[in-house]
């Protein structure tokens, strides 16, 4: 009978999912800083037979930013092989015949280029940072209270994140704030999102259990890919806590590296090496 | 129990007759169950905007009623959940207006958050326009450790709820003088404090201390230096849910008017409904000195 569990489950692996920041780099001045071992541990992951797609919830700059500043890092990655909500959220729109107003930091609105936004009929929010002034999110506001059915996405629902000056507020607090103001529930898009890691299985043509997600943040990626079925790795970098291996609700099928350092090789070299 | 009144055995009497003693009785049960477990009526609050008044007009015949309620041995407080407005605006607003009333007669939501933080020793971090800052002269202000959050727009900017939220994360109560969700400004609507401190209360998974109406604090807060209990006093005011849910949910009576912003039905959407609906103020003020007093 299959090994279920990790990392025997490894033996039935066909695809890895990894998230980025606090993965692979952390973010700061400049590009940030490769996490050790990430670099090396990326390369031999295409290397083996297994696919392999990155998936994160940036949305202050688009794909094709970020993923020069991964390259400058020295990551073998490439836009194709990347997930993020922005595009995701093109494709809802499009796909539901839907114009946004748009309240976005302004590194990612090359992404909406294609997308018709006259007359909107929805709002889009991301992390837009300084860009949610009151004017801003009371524009954002009036699109919706005067829709007669106010659509209302959010990029992602993060609370807070830490940047080199402290701890800011994330985009999940405005889409709180316009939930509330217009008594409607928000769309997310992005991880935790079902769909979000749905879409990301679809482009590797595989099933959830022939999948494995790694990733900082107990909650969104490790247990939003779980929900989906897949497993879910912790590693010891970027946003993971001590107190994380004993969270109520979620338990990681592994957690990995040593705190600080890479954990790159090692769920790597365990999928790899296990006879 | 017997009732004044009802004479006759009920065997005896006829149809119509019986339907009229039972009418009676219903009214004096309802009397006096109302009147059970209350004392005589100490305090009566009067909302503002809508019940005494709109906008810059009076509503008719308002002022004599209110020179007739004072004659009776009750206190009168007026109570509003302006944020943007100080107390003395609204005071001279109302004497533009031929209302007889003092400063200290008028309670705000922004006196119940100063009541809290005076109560607390809080000093804090005041989101509130500039106009209302007034009413919170001689409270310190340095070295913040609570925040205090009304209708502030120009503070709702994405550095200083930052600054809000690292010091919530820290341990400072969260004050919200009320949850409105937006309201009425002549270019159109425009979000209220509700989402900004809903939008904090996610981001540091804390809940808010919300002090203005319906909140049971505010209505206490209003009656405590009237030195009287809730069920010795009356609220009077034209928001069913704010003015009179909130103050019957505290245990006064709540009288609502159809004023202002009530709207036809507004008395079926609270629980109890209204010990009494009438058509406006001076009406509220003859059933006071006729059944309450």
């Amino acid at each position: 009978m299959a090994d279920t569990g990790w990392p025997g489950c490894a033996k039935s692996l066909k695809g890895v999912i990894l998230d980025m920041c606090g993965v692979l780099y952390d973010s700061g001045e400049g590009d940030g800083v490769a996490i050790h071992g990430s670099v090396e541990a990326v390369k031999k992951l295409k290397a083996s037979d297994l696919q392999l797609r990155f998936c994160t919830n940036e949305t202050q700059a688009s794909r094709e930013t970020f993923v020069a500043k991964l390259q400058r890092l020295g990551f073998d990655i490439s836009v194709s092989e990347v997930f993020s909500p922005a595009p995701a959220a093109v494709a809802v729109l499009k796909d539901r015949c839907l114009r946004p107003h748009l309240l976005v930091y302004d590194g990612l609105l090359p992404e909406f280029d294609s997308v018709d936004k006259t007359n909107p009929n929805c709002v889009v929010i991301g992390d837009a940072a300084e860009k949610f002034s009151y004017q801003n999110l009371n524009d954002a506001f009036r699109v919706l209270i005067g829709l007669e059915k106010p659509v209302l996405f959010s990029l992602g629902q993060g609370r807070y994140y830490k940047e080199t000056d402290g701890l800011k507020l994330d985009v999940g607090v405005y889409m709180k704030a316009l939930e509330y103001a217009c008594d409607l529930k928000a769309e997310v898009i992005g991880k935790p999102s079902p769909t979000f890691f749905q879409s990301v299985l679809n482009d590797m043509g595989l099933q959830p259990h022939e999948a494995l997600m790694i990733g900082d943040d107990l909650v969104n990626d490790v247990g939003g890919a779980q929900h989906c079925g897949m497993k879910g790795v912790q590693v010891r970098t970027g946003k993971y806590r001590p107190s994380d291996e004993k969270h109520p609700t979620v338990t990681a099928d592994g957690t990995c590296g040593q705190p600080g350092s890479g954990c790159g090789h090692d769920p790597q070299s365990e999928a790899l090496s296990t006879p | 129990m017997e009732w004044k009144g009802a004479t006759k055995d009920k065997n005896t009497l006829s149809t119509s007759e019986e339907e009229n003693v039972n009418k009676k009785q219903e009214e004096l049960q309802l009397k006096v169950s109302s009147m059970a477990g209350r004392r005589a009526l100490k305090a009566v609050l009067i909302d503002l905007s809508g019940t005494l008044h709109i906008e810059d007009t009076a509503v008719p015949g308002a002022q004599e009623a209110l020179n007739r309620l004072r004659q009776a041995s009750v206190a009168v407080k007026f109570v509003t959940n302006t944020t943007k407005e100080s107390k003395r605006n609204l005071l001279e607003r109302l004497q533009r207006l031929n209302f007889d009333l003092q400063e200290k007669e008028i309670f705000t939501s922004l006196s119940a958050a100063r009541s809290l933080l005076e109560q607390k020793q809080h000093r804090p971090l005041l989101l509130v326009e500039d106009s209302a800052l007034e009413d919170f002269t001689g409270i310190n202000t340095t070295e913040p450790n609570a925040v205090v959050i009304g209708l502030a727009p120009d503070h709702f900017n994405y550095q200083t709820l930052n600054k809000a939220f690292r010091m919530i994360l820290d341990g400072a109560p969260l004050i919200a003088i009320h949850k409105a969700r937006y309201y009425k400004r002549k270019d159109g609507l425009a979000l209220g404090p509700g989402p900004f401190v809903t939008g904090l209360e996610y981001a540091t998974d804390c809940k808010a201390t919300v002090v203005g109406k319906p909140e049971k604090t505010f209505f206490t807060q209003a009656l405590s230096d009237l030195g009287c209990s809730p069920n010795e006093a009356v609220m009077i005011g034209d928001d069913a849910r704010d003015d009179v849910g909130g103050a019957q949910n505290t245990g006064m009576l709540g009288i609502l008017v159809r004023t202002g912003k009530y709207r036809e039905g507004d008395e079926n959407k609270i629980n109890p409904p209204p010990h009494l609906t009438c058509d406006s103020f001076p009406d509220a003020v003859e059933h006071i000195l006729k059944n309450l007093l």
